[in-house]
């Protein structure tokens, strides 16, 4: 049962690129085949994935179902191993979706300067790099996928960006590589001192304990290792001291690209912690885990601070995400079952929820072709649906209980309380408790911000009257216009660009596209909200394995 | 040596070295090849078709090249010999770089014809002085004797001094000709002068084999009494041939040679040269010289590091695209010295040194010809458009051609998928095996600060408004076959890059 | 080891005092004659000595490019001929080996020669 389909992962992969093959031979011009082949091959990607959700072994979920096994590179000992268990299932299907309702976003949405055919292609090839890094068991197939990330984004970024594109996506691309600089040392480093045969990460974590018990592998190596991956990851979650490339990419990036960074990209970093740093190097682990909780509680009170003083919408919602990976990373930084469970569930939920803030903003920016908190005001009288769906986001985001925010935010900050406790059979020693009990007193405060900054941002955007400036194009006095929403639609792309100050458009609500693309993922956070269990039972098989070798 | 010593001993047969004639054939393709090009055009009195001078050189090329694989063939049959009384190798390391010069020879007829065209100085004479440099390149690469190597080292460089100074239209090809040529011949004196006190100190100037300077070596109790001038001829064989490889230090005439030469030349020399003299480092000094490790590996070390962190740095400031390529050359001549490092250390990790240099060298080669035919389109008629301003909005205006230029940038970035992230992990690889970490991460920073650089120019291509100034970029034939060729050779390798490995990993333990 | 090194250093040491005594001198002399000579320069003084007879124009004046031409082939088939001596000196111990090798090195040379010629080198315009 659990081998048997060893198709599934490979085809859910690189199916996406199938569908980038097919348009290459589209014509540039033809925009709506390239759209509809575009969502398309997602939309087959996407029903792999479910059907990988259908086929998956919930009663054995803290294995590796779907694997395969094959030779790859022989030369450098890297193998071909991908699996999926309970740690990646949500992740990977998350990426999935969320490609999905981008690219059904982007319908009408195609940002400046066009070319839906070359945007298209790059979140077809995001995808694969997504899906890949989250299946990956093998540290160079991991590694190659994690870079391959880069270059779509880099793209996405410097080509449909803002007015700075070329200053954030160059500093995009290099931290990261910075980062990854580390980590791929970081790996053969292991490789090498383990004497291991082949880069699966199951194996190394094996030998690592092995050659650790005879004495071949000191502490000092192993911290060394540690700390080069967790240099890699900590720059693309991004923590404390390496996150200023985010707030550039952010505002810079267009919409789809702030949307898929938000709920992926920055995934990737805290995935590599919980699935390779950690298992592999547990005794390195503990030594850093307070060094990694201290500076996720610096990013969680900083990022709220930050939030607090920013005049962009955008620019504020990126900080908020520094503030909200801070819990995520807290939670994994007690290295305890309930701690990473709320880590998993975080990044999920932040996945959701800043992807849906992410939309809204783009939606705003499309129709008021700003995003400065001091020009907009009003937005429940000019564009009600609009303005209810960004209340009911940054409800979500500030962990408002029966959200899905709720659930990664609070049970992160509970789990500081109680760190791990060690495990004498791998010479682990215990966690601080006191130390973890500040984070604790610490993060909670950071809640009080995060309702601060985001209610604010409501209030100033959402209630009031409108300023001067859009007085009087709303969607209200729409109502006795003849035009039906759809014929806005169809030509709002073309509007991107027109914005001279003066002579604004017509205000209008939320658009069929936008429904379609936003819906589920509104649904999904009610949804897990009320329910959290639907997804906390599919990871915790797999994290007690890993938060066993803690004693947690 | 052998045939200069023999009068001496007063024997009154000379014992003849065996020629292996059958083993030298792709050096006679080249060799014969040249000299029908140049005589058969002098003797014609309005010169050959067009095209046709090109052709030759290419058929050469490709020919020597296939010559090659069919004696790797036979060494992997009947193991690696040596030829002409020792004084040449046939063995993976010599078989493979030779395959890489070849790879680059073809590609640079192929830019060179168009090029020449388009400058109105078409000729012979380059054709035959790519010839002529590709031959010493592959003598450097197969010696087994330090003169024979000289020797190679010689014809390489000066057909190249003239190749660099062939745009006789252009003052800074002139000046690019006579700075590499002075330059140069500090450089091969001081790589004489080493020859000649390891010899002092040895007593041979035969590599490895018997009586030779490996063997000589292995009895430290002889030579210890000549130790100060082994090492101090070693140093110096360091420097001539890190001039070569435009290492720093001995870097200086790098940039200004690589942006005043003609653009195909640049591509020539950038992959060829360098190829060549990572041969002739790897056979005088790694291989030959394992026993003095501790003495010359330091001096590696530290030419690795500075090459890298001042070839990428310096890279980053240049506003002129084939100067910005001059430094990133040398920068990646630092992670090709990452690879000879690791290679110094012998044993298990020093076959993986050998075997990721090999394949650095082969696929930075294909690299960097594509990436300066790019430039030579760029260029535009008389070869002045290097600016960095002369790629804004050339993804617009040639969307095909900025995407290969892409394509060999990110490669060089070391982008995975691509065959200079293969070359670079490679490299790494073999240097985390040999457990020179920080080597290692200063490699992969530098490659982060190289990063920069390529991603300037893919954004003066893709990002930035052109208003596509001067003429319009064409694309001729010859030049859009080597892109294509290059292209196609960096994507399959990054994607497939398992079969080339094991080719070089084959080459680097198949030794004479 | 080190007895070596430094023996081998101490060749070098009888070079370097040599050189410095050789500086030393002739910078004293120099130095001495500069101080105790009286000075009076004129324009007659102070110009470029060419055997009494009095300098025309520029130090620096072209000359016909054939001759160097003309210097460059004389000097390159002189030092071929170089290599062709030793070898006559013991014919008869090459033998056929040595005759042959001896005929494509010429046969080089001769295609060079031939080169020039059609590129009109060995014309005197």
């Amino acid at each position: 049962m659990l081998t048997d389909q060893n198709w599934v992962l490979s085809v859910g992969v690189f199916l996406p690129l199938a569908g980038v093959l097919v348009m290459m031979f589209i014509p540039k011009s033809d925009e709506l085949l390239v759209k509809f082949v575009g969502l398309l091959a997602a939309l087959a990607t996407l029903g792999i994935g479910i059907y990988t959700l259908a086929e998956f072994d919930y009663g054995q979920a803290e294995k590796l179902q779907f694997a395969v096994n094959t030779s790859w590179i022989d030369v450098i000992h890297s193998r071909y191993i991908v699996g999926l268990d309970g740690l990646s299932l949500p992740l990977y299907i998350l990426s999935m979706v969320i490609t999905v309702l981008v690219m059904i976003y982007s319908w009408n949405h195609v940002p400046s300067p066009g070319n839906p055919k070359a945007f298209y292609m790059l979140m077809l090839v995001l995808q694969v790099g997504m899906a890949g890094t989250f299946v990956a068991q093998d540290l160079v197939l991991f590694f190659v996928f994690f870079e391959i990330v880069l270059l779509p984004m880099y793209f996405m970024i410097g080509v449909w960006g803002g007015e700075n594109r070329q200053y954030a996506s160059l500093k995009f691309f290099l931290y990261t590589m910075f980062g990854s600089a580390f980590m791929l040392v970081a790996f053969l480093a292991l490789f090498f001192k383990t004497g291991g045969t082949t880069f699966s990460m199951t194996q190394l974590a094996d030998l690592v304990q092995q050659k650790y018990a005879e004495g071949g592998l000191t502490s000092t190596t192993m911290n060394l290792i540690f700390a080069g991956m967790a240099l890699g990851f900590a720059v693309k979650v991004p923590m404390f001291p390496f996150h200023t490339w985010l707030p550039d990419a952010h505002t810079q990036a267009p919409t789809q690209g702030s949307v898929i960074l938000a709920a992926i990209l920055l995934k990737l970093g805290t995935y590599g912690f919980v699935r390779i740093a950690l298992p592999i190097l547990p005794q390195a682990a503990k030594v850093f885990a307070p060094w990694i909780g201290l500076l996720s509680v610096i990013g969680i009170i900083y990022g709220a601070w930050c939030c607090l003083a920013q005049t962009d919408m955008k620019r504020l919602i990126a900080f908020s995400s520094v503030a909200h990976m801070g819990f995520v990373m807290l939670g994994i930084s007690t290295l305890t079952s309930y701690g990473i469970n709320a880590a998993m569930f975080g990044m999920v939920a932040h996945g959701l929820i800043t992807g849906m803030l992410f939309f809204v903003a783009g939606s705003v920016k499309d129709r008021y072709h700003t995003l400065e908190i001091k020009r907009l005001s009003g937005m429940l009288k000019q564009v009600p649906k609009l303005g209810w769906i960004m209340g009911f986001a940054a409800m979500a985001s500030l962990g408002l209980p029966g959200l899905a925010g709720f659930w990664g935010e609070f049970p992160a900050i509970l789990s500081a309380f109680e760190p791990a406790k060690g495990n004498v059979d791998l010479a682990i020693g215990p966690l601080s408790v006191n130390l973890y009990r500040t984070f604790m007193i610490i993060a909670s405060i950071g809640t009080v911000f995060a309702a601060g900054y985001l209610l604010w941002l409501y209030q100033r955007t959402a209630f009031g009257t409108p300023t001067a400036e859009f007085a009087g194009l709303g969607a209200d006095a729409d109502d006795q216009d003849d035009h039906a929403h759809g014929a806005h639609d169809a030509h709002e792309g073309a509007e991107d660009t027109g914005h001279a100050d003066g002579h604004h458009e017509k205000l209008h609500d939320v658009g069929i596209f936008e429904w379609i693309a936003w819906a589920p993922m509104l649904a999904a956070i009610v949804f897990f909200g009320v329910y959290p269990q639907a997804m906390f039972k599919v990871f915790d098989p797999a994290v007690s394995l890993i938060s066993k070798k803690f004693g947690g | 040596m052998h045939l200069l010593l023999s009068p001496m001993q007063q024997t009154d047969k000379l014992i003849s070295p065996s020629v292996n004639w059958g083993s030298l054939t792709p050096l006679l393709v080249l060799l014969g090849a040249g000299l029908v090009l140049l005589v058969g055009a002098a003797l014609s009195a309005r010169g050959w078709a067009k095209g046709l001078y090109a052709t030759l050189t290419a058929a050469a090329a490709v020919a020597a090249g296939v010559l090659q694989f069919v004696l790797w063939n036979s060494t992997v049959h009947h193991g690696p010999k040596s030829l002409v009384g020792e004084a040449l190798v046939v063995d993976g390391p010599s078989l493979f770089i030779g395959i890489s010069i070849c790879a680059a020879l073809l590609l640079a007829a192929l830019v060179t014809d168009d090029y020449l065209r388009r400058e109105d100085i078409d000729s012979p004479e380059v054709y035959g002085l790519y010839l002529m440099a590709a031959l010493g390149g592959l003598v450097m690469a197969a010696s087994n004797d330090l003169i024979v190597l000289f020797l190679g080292l010689e014809v390489l460089s000066i057909a190249l001094y003239v190749l660099a100074a062939s745009h006789r239209k252009r003052i800074e090809s002139q000046e690019a000709g006579l700075k590499y040529f002075i330059l140069g011949g500090f450089s091969s004196a001081f790589f004489l002068y080493g020859v000649a006190l390891v010899y002092g100190a040895t007593g041979t100037t035969r590599l490895r084999g018997p009586e030779s300077i490996k063997t000589a070596l292995a009895l430290t109790v002889e030579t210890d009494k000549h130790r100060a001038l082994l090492v101090v001829g070693v140093a110096l064989l360091l420097v001539g041939l890190a001039f070569k490889v435009a290492a720093v230090p001995f870097h200086s005439w790098t940039p200004d040679v690589y942006q005043g030469a003609p653009t195909p030349v640049t591509g020539f020399m950038a992959s060829a040269a360098k190829a060549a003299a990572f041969g002739a480092l790897l056979r005088s000094v790694v291989l030959s010289m394992p026993e003095l490790r501790d003495d010359w590996r330091p001096a590696i070390w530290v030419l690795a590091i500075l090459t890298l962190v001042i070839g990428s740095t310096l890279a980053v400031v240049q506003t002129n695209v084939k100067r910005m390529l001059a430094y990133s050359s040398i920068s990646h001549a630092g992670f090709i010295l990452v690879g000879i490092e690791a290679a110094a250390h012998g044993g298990e990790s020093g076959d993986r040194g050998i075997a990721s240099v090999l394949f650095y060298v082969l696929t930075y080669a294909v690299l960097v010809s594509g990436t300066f035919a790019v430039s030579t389109l760029v260029g535009r008629s008389g070869d002045g458009a290097h600016g960095l301003d002369s790629y804004r909005g050339l993804g617009r205006q040639r969307p095909v051609l900025a995407l290969a230029l892409a394509v060999f940038l990110l490669a060089q970035a070391g982008v995975p998928l691509t065959s200079g992230f293969v070359a670079k992990f490679s490299v790494i690889t073999a240097a985390a095996d040999a457990s020179s970490y920080a080597i290692a991460i200063i490699a992969m920073l530098a490659a982060v600060i190289g990063a920069f650089l390529y991603l300037r120019i893919i954004v003066s291509m893709f990002l930035e408004d052109g208003d596509a100034e001067g003429e319009r970029v064409s694309i001729p034939f010859g030049t859009g076959a080597a892109i294509g060729i290059s292209v196609a050779f960096t994507l399959v390798v990054g994607f497939f890059p398992g079969w080339l490995l094991e080719l070089a990993r084959d080459a680097a333990t198949r030794l004479y | 080891m080190p007895t070596d090194f430094s023996s081998f250093l101490r060749g070098w040491l009888t070079v370097a005092i040599f050189g410095t005594l050789g500086l030393l001198l002739a910078g004293l002399l120099l130095g001495l004659s500069a101080l105790v000579r009286p000075k009076r320069p004129t324009v007659e003084k102070s110009m470029a000595y060419e055997s009494g007879v009095d300098p025309v124009g520029d130090g620096w004046s072209q000359s016909q490019i054939r001759y160097y031409i003309f210097a460059l082939l004389f000097v390159m088939f002189d030092v071929e001929a170089v290599f062709i001596f030793p070898w006559a000196t013991q014919l008869e111990r090459y033998a056929g080996f040595g005759l042959v090798e001896m005929g494509v090195f010429v046969f080089v040379l001769l295609l060079g020669l031939v080169y020039a010629w059609r590129k009109g080198v060995l014309r005197w315009v």
